[in-house]
């Protein structure tokens, strides 16, 4: 597997494609700066959102428990995973006894997360995506590279490739419209016979038992709605204490993500509808870990509404498949190594550290402090890759003796004046895609020392 | 051990910390003019917006809009979810609206089938005008006690930008949303 910085290297190899991710983001993250402002307080709605998300996890046993009493009153089923094994393990069993050809999924990041789609489609059932973006990743064999936008990475080109490979469009046709057309028509097919619906969940709601799945395009709804089971999974950090506090949430949620003043689909199960048999699955998969930790518990504030992918000056310009995880961007950095740390000892270093994220998430985690925080606890636990250990250590070493670091700059500065291709070539990672600069001709110490 | 106990177990073996919930959130300042409010939020959601004195006005001009498709209320519909798939023009009653955001409560009470406001071609609405709040926050005050089995919040026809970001109505659900203002 590429290292991040590995893969963001093939990613711009396309200059074209590249500007475009990048311009394309940031007009996503300019279109929530102009929503955002309109409202006077949104400043204080992230507080809010934050500090109930503070009093969610300082009481999680406490609602979870008031939930799955609640939830059960209502009528659903629910069930618990410590891992993503078990949650695999639960939703096929629970399809086996339903049977049918083909389920129908809406996104689910948590899936995503507990690579769902390939343990079912391995045990021989047929798993459709139904959100626009995932199926055009589906069929193409990749993964979402964008929580919100999972088909960000493409152009309608490749689009209109895809489909007409798989849905047999006119080849060359690349309206967006008319490819739109084409994948409603083909997935109402599915939407109609489908037994088994699988959705997401945004939030659950601990005083009603209810969930909240939020989309714009109105495919979880048309599955769970048609189909005679509806099995609905989420990580426990879902929870929130109460109705109103959907409120807060639900006003930054589209706001944040797209600029959007809600998703057009804010729909409340609290009851299964007559006839039909409705399941929760509640996730562990490391949040307790996650829990436990003081420095990283914030991290499981996130309601995933990727504002923090849309501001990223890394993210925007490598690509999400770069980050090789599920939840790419800032936030999947600071929540990967929870899952793996030494799979994912790199996407804590594939940030400047420049705190947008922090800036523009609306639970207020503090990702950039985080990723920080991260690096620390990795390089402590030797799991970084020999090269930066070692020049870590070097430049302590050079930083902490005044003499050295003196004759280092006395020496850099020699080098990059009469012998430039020692640090002009391309075992310097700092000269790829940049000019080093001229090298000035005393230290600013000496020009302090020396000045008139 | 199961699951869950293991879940809970791991939970409880956290130190204790207080945190206070901190209790409803108050919108600023509470607009002055929530239907003008709504409307402007139809508009940016891609919502048709009507207003109409009486059934027969709204008849007229849902006759304009839809020219040569068929209509049927709720009433006039008994379904299994399945059959609306045929349903061009579905007409249903939404119970509040919200003001800053263009979103209409619906709730299954009112609903010939949960499927309906989504498996129709096209969605007409009817508001009242004395029943748009200002934020979602009243939206939820007044929802309070109101436990509906399923609702939701619909604002503007479904839609998608899933194909480099080039917005398109009409992704699964329907393709155009008319709200008629009584």
């Amino acid at each position: 597997m590429l290292n991040h910085a590995e893969a963001s290297e093939k990613f711009i190899e396309d200059a074209e494609r590249t500007t475009w991710h990048d311009e394309t983001l940031w007009f996503v993250r300019s279109k929530r700066d102009k929503v955002s402002k309109l409202l006077p307080e949104w400043e204080a709605l992230r507080e809010q959102a934050s500090s109930i998300k503070d009093h969610t996890l300082a009481n999680l046993g406490q609602y979870l428990e008031e939930f799955e009493t609640k939830a059960q009153k209502n009528g659903i089923i629910v069930h618990w995973a410590k891992d993503a094994q078990e949650h695999n393990e639960i939703v096929h069993s629970i399809i086996s006894k339903h049977g049918g050809k083909a389920l129908v999924k809406s996104k689910s990041m948590l899936t995503e997360e507990c690579h769902l789609n390939e343990f079912l489609t391995k045990k021989g059932v047929e798993v459709v995506d139904t959100d626009l973006g995932e199926r055009i990743v589906q069929f193409r064999n990749e993964v979402p590279s964008h929580i919100v936008l999972p088909a960000i990475h493409l152009k309608k080109e490749d689009v209109g490739e895809t489909f007409h490979e798989f849905l047999g469009t006119p080849k060359g046709n690349k309206d967006p419209q008319f490819l739109t057309e084409a994948a409603r028509q083909h997935l109402r097919g599915y939407f109609l016979g489908a037994n088994v619906a699988i959705t997401g969940v945004n939030f659950a709601v601990a005083e009603t038992g209810e969930f909240v799945v939020c989309t714009n395009e109105g495919n979880a709804d048309m599955g769970a709605h048609l189909a005679k089971v509806h099995i609905a999974c989420m990580g426990i950090e879902k929870m929130i204490p109460k109705r109103k506090d959907l409120g807060v949430f639900l006003r930054l949620l589209a706001r944040s993500a797209t600029g959007q003043l809600i998703t057009t689909y804010s729909s409340h199960f609290a009851k299964p509808r007559e006839g039909q048999e409705m399941h929760i699955v509640l996730v562990d998969n490391g949040r307790t870990r996650q829990l436990a930790r003081d420095e990283f518990r914030n991290s499981l504030k996130c309601i995933r509404c990727a504002a923090c992918f849309n501001t990223c000056p890394v993210y925007r310009r490598s690509g999400g498949h770069s980050y090789h995880q599920p939840v790419a961007g800032p936030i999947g950095s600071i929540l990967a190594p929870n899952f793996d740390k030494s799979a994912n000892v790199d996407l804590p270093f594939a940030s400047t550290l420049c705190g947008s994220c922090s800036n523009v998430c609306p639970v207020k985690i503090n990702i950039h402090e985080q990723l920080w925080f991260w690096r620390q606890d990795l390089m402590k636990e030797g799991l970084a890759p020999l090269g930066k250990s070692l020049s870590m250590k070097g430049m302590a070493f050079v930083f902490s003796n005044p003499t050295i670091f003196r004759m280092a700059g006395y020496m850099g500065r020699l080098v990059m004046r009469f012998a430039p291709f020692i640090v002009n070539n391309s075992f310097n990672p700092w000269f790829k895609q940049r000019e080093m600069p001229d090298a000035p001709k005393e230290s600013f110490q000496s020009w302090y020392k020396n000045r008139k | 051990m199961s699951s869950r106990s293991e879940i809970f177990g791991a939970i409880q073996a956290l130190e204790k910390r207080e945190i206070d919930h901190p209790g409803d959130f108050k919108s600023y300042k509470a607009t002055q003019d929530v239907v003008g409010d709504f409307k402007n939020s139809l508009s940016i959601v891609g919502a048709i917006c009507v207003d109409a004195e009486n059934k027969q006005e709204a008849a007229t001009r849902l006759s304009e809009i839809y020219p040569d498709l068929l209509r049927y209320t709720s009433h006039e519909v008994v379904s299994n979810g399945l059959d609306l798939e045929a349903v061009d023009v579905l007409e249903i009653d939404g119970m509040f609206g919200v003001a800053e955001n263009g979103a209409i409560w619906l709730s299954d009470q009112f609903l010939p089938n949960r499927v309906a406001p989504f498996i129709c071609q096209h969605l007409v609405i009817y508001v009242a005008k004395s029943e748009i709040v200002a934020t979602l926050h009243e939206a939820y005050e007044r929802l309070d006690g109101n436990y509906a089995d399923f609702g939701l919040f619909l604002s503007g026809p479904s839609k998608t930008a899933d194909i480099e970001q080039s917005l398109v109505i009409g992704a699964h659900g329907a393709r155009s949303l008319t709200i008629i203002l009584v």
